[in-house]
């Protein structure tokens, strides 16, 4: 009798979740930490507990594969990559042009130290990248951010979900260390859902054409888009806010963190607690549209104590303190080099913030 | 630390040594790898050329990432892929450098191929070393463009299909159909097995030292030269060092055919 | 490694054992079988290859070969005795 739970590696979890999901086609390219998604796949490629996952290519560049994710996906198939650090920048090119177009696939990106090469080591820095576009021009994504490899099993098929929804781009931001450790799962019943594509390109059969273009030579043409685009960014931000709280209610601290940071910050709160500290945890689960609602209401609330805690120099930092409105002071643990924070370096310094 | 073998009386010549174009710090490379045999051919061609204060090395992703730690030259790291663009930077406002870049088969044929293309065929005067293994090392072992058909890679659980895959990629050939190269040179690296004795021949090495020093001077001489190594992963192919110099021998060189593709300045004649 | 007395050895192989990681690769090109992998082991835990001036096939000639194809630097020096 097989178990419900397995103990699984979180990059092994997503690709198995993508393939619960219905993904159709993963276009791969190896780069350190992410190579199991890929390797994963290639190994569950034609089996028939997989019907819908039709192909897997390797491509010969991280350029190649979001090009080819991008043609997939034109046609209404749900399509994936992943990638690390160096290869995400490749693909913001993509991106743009995919935003712009308004194509919905997955990308995933295991935030590993940079820039440059860096080291394997788990960081937050693709931060902006992810969030604020890295690619050029006014776009945004949608991003999601696991915390644990249960997420990194759920969270695709709520990517493809929400990348058809709103035909968007859908980044999975996921730190170097939740793509390599491994937990005890119970991998999600999805029913596979079947998203309705009336803009796809599959050949204008007795119908009108559909053209999926970014080009819009008309001064006019283009304003209209942009402005399309930015009515769709507002109704995304309105539906699509979501965020996790911890023993916010009568907190005095409340610190935010999203990814393996927020569950050392989850312990960190529960040790404050036991000292004496009123602490509390605001973690985003979508990075993009940022839960700024949620922290706000927060700050309203009388909340005037903020501490961000991320594996970087600040970068969610700054949408906390636009998301607080000033209402409270927002600092900064941060941890660099591909370091992980211990739970006693947070709860020291809260206690020197807040005493 | 050395261990002196012997106390012998009479007095002796090193007629081979140690190189100071190496660092001499111990290399990462698994035991058996043809990246350490080509260190050793590079830094000694360096040294034969005099041109240690003259040389800047650039550094390509894969195993040879940390090439700088071992030779003792000036490095920049390149981009995955791109070392023959940053080559050609460094060429146009520094023609008196000498420069090179080892690169694996990822880095060169697969992700940086428009860059090694172009750099080809403008005729840039630099040098690029292809380590080839047919399948990509640092990554922990995934299918690389010139992968043969039915490797195991962790990509290719099956067994490359060249069907789903695409094609074979031949470096060597690719670059010898560009007018740009002056030299195109393709050694099978690894100790060669002979027959039914225990005994290998060491004429990898040997025709690979004259290959990478043949290689600099065109590049002295104003020249595009290019090495393909072929060479063996015996980590990533999962085979003892042994077995994997006898597949590279029987698979690989049947494969990628060593020999001298391109030689527009006469080098070998010299 | 004793010698009879009045016989003189022509050629030594120089080894850095602690950065030699048992590749055989020496051992298997040397044409003298001047070169065998030690029982002991190094820091590293690999077994160092030794020199031994008189091989199973006969004695070393300072050819090189084993340099040229060692990996890691550890045939540091092949020696020969001055004419």
């Amino acid at each position: 009798m097989k178990t419900e739970t397995e103990f699984v590696k979180g990059n092994e979890a997503l690709a198995l979740g993508a393939l619960k999901a219905g993904m159709n086609a993963y276009f791969a390219y190896p780069i350190t930490p992410s190579s199991e998604i890929p390797e994963t796949l290639a190994k569950e490629f034609r089996s028939p507990e997989y019907p819908e996952f039709k192909i897997f290519l390797q491509a010969m560049n991280e350029l190649e594969a979001i090009n080819m994710v991008i043609g997939a996906a034109s046609t209404g198939a749900k399509a994936m990559t992943a990638t690390s650090g160096p290869g995400f920048s490749l693909k913001q090119e993509g991106i743009s042009y995919a935003a712009a177009m308004e194509i919905p696939f997955l990308v995933v990106d295991v935030n590993r130290a940079g820039p440059g090469l860096g080291n394997l080591g788990p960081e937050q820095s693709d931060y902006f990248q992810a969030t604020k576009g890295g690619g050029h021009g006014g776009y945004k994504t949608i991003v999601l951010a696991p915390n644990s490899v249960q997420e990194m099993a759920a969270f695709p098929a709520l990517g493809f979900s929400l990348a058809f929804k709103h035909r968007t781009p859908v980044l999975m931001l996921v730190d170097a260390f939740l793509g390599q450790v491994k937990e005890d799962i119970v991998f999600p019943k999805i029913a596979q859902e079947k998203f309705e594509t009336p803009w796809a390109a599959t050949g204008a059969r007795g119908a009108e054409r559909h053209l999926i273009l970014s080009l819009h030579l008309d001064f006019e043409d283009q304003r209209k888009h942009a402005e399309h685009l930015k009515s769709k960014y507002e109704e995304i931000d309105t539906m699509e806010q979501r965020s996790e709280e911890y023993l916010t209610s009568d907190a005095e601290v409340v610190l935010v963190a999203f990814g393996v940071v927020s569950r050392l910050c989850r312990r960190a709160v529960n040790e404050l607690r036991a000292k004496g500290v009123r602490a509390g945890l605001f973690r985003p689960v979508t990075l993009s549209p940022f839960p700024a609602r949620g922290l706000k209401s927060l700050a309203d609330r009388g909340i005037r104590k903020f501490i961000v805690v991320e594996l970087n120099v600040g970068q969610m930092v700054y949408d906390v303190k636009l998301a607080v409105e000033g209402k409270g002071s927002v600092d900064l643990i941060y941890k660099l080099g591909g370091f992980l924070p211990t739970t006693a370096d947070i709860v020291h310094r809260v206690e020197m913030a807040s005493g | 630390m050395t261990t002196l073998q012997d106390k012998a009386t009479g007095e002796y010549e090193v007629k081979l040594g140690r190189l100071p174009t190496l660092t001499g710090k111990p290399t990462h490379y698994c035991a058996g790898c043809e990246h350490g045999v080509l260190t050793r051919l590079i830094a000694n061609a360096i040294e034969e050329l005099g041109l240690r204060e003259k040389t800047v090395m650039i550094d390509s992703v894969g195993c040879s990432v940390m090439a700088h730690e071992y030779i003792n030259v000036d490095a920049i790291q390149s981009p995955h892929g791109r070392a023959p663009a940053v080559m050609t930077g460094i060429k146009k406002v520094r023609p008196d450098l000498l420069v090179f870049a080892v690169q694996g088969d990822g880095d060169a044929v697969a992700i940086g191929l428009l860059e090694l293309i172009y750099a080809a065929s403008r005729g840039a005067p630099i040098t690029v070393f292809l380590v080839n293994n047919a399948i990509y090392g640092m990554t922990g072992g995934q299918m690389a463009p010139t992968t043969p058909r039915g490797m195991v890679t962790t990509t290719t659980p099956r067994g490359r299909d060249l069907k789903d895959t695409g094609p074979v990629m031949d470096a060597s050939k690719l670059l010898a159909g560009l007018e740009g190269p002056s030299y195109v040179k393709r050694v099978f690296l690894p100790v060669t097995p002979m027959g039914s004795t225990d005994l290998y021949s060491a004429r990898g090495s040997l025709e690979g030292a004259k290959s990478v020093l043949n290689a600099f001077k065109v590049q002295l001489m104003g020249g595009f030269s290019f090495v393909e190594f072929v060479s063996t992963c015996s980590v990533n192919w999962k085979m003892s060092v042994l077995e994997s110099k006898r597949y590279s021998f029987e698979v690989l060189a049947k494969l990628f055919p060593p020999g001298l593709y391109v030689d527009k300045m006469g080098v070998e004649k010299k | 490694m004793g010698q009879a007395s009045g016989l003189v050895q022509k050629s030594m192989v120089i080894i850095d054992s602690e950065v030699c990681k048992g590749c055989s690769l020496c051992v298997v090109t040397c044409p003298q079988k001047n070169l065998k992998l030690s029982e002991s082991l190094n820091r590293i835990g690999y077994h160092p290859v030794e020199f031994h001036y008189h091989g199973d096939k006969g004695d070393c000639t300072a050819c090189g070969l084993c340099y040229w194809v060692c990996p890691d630097f550890a045939i540091a020096e092949v020696r020969r005795l001055k004419q």
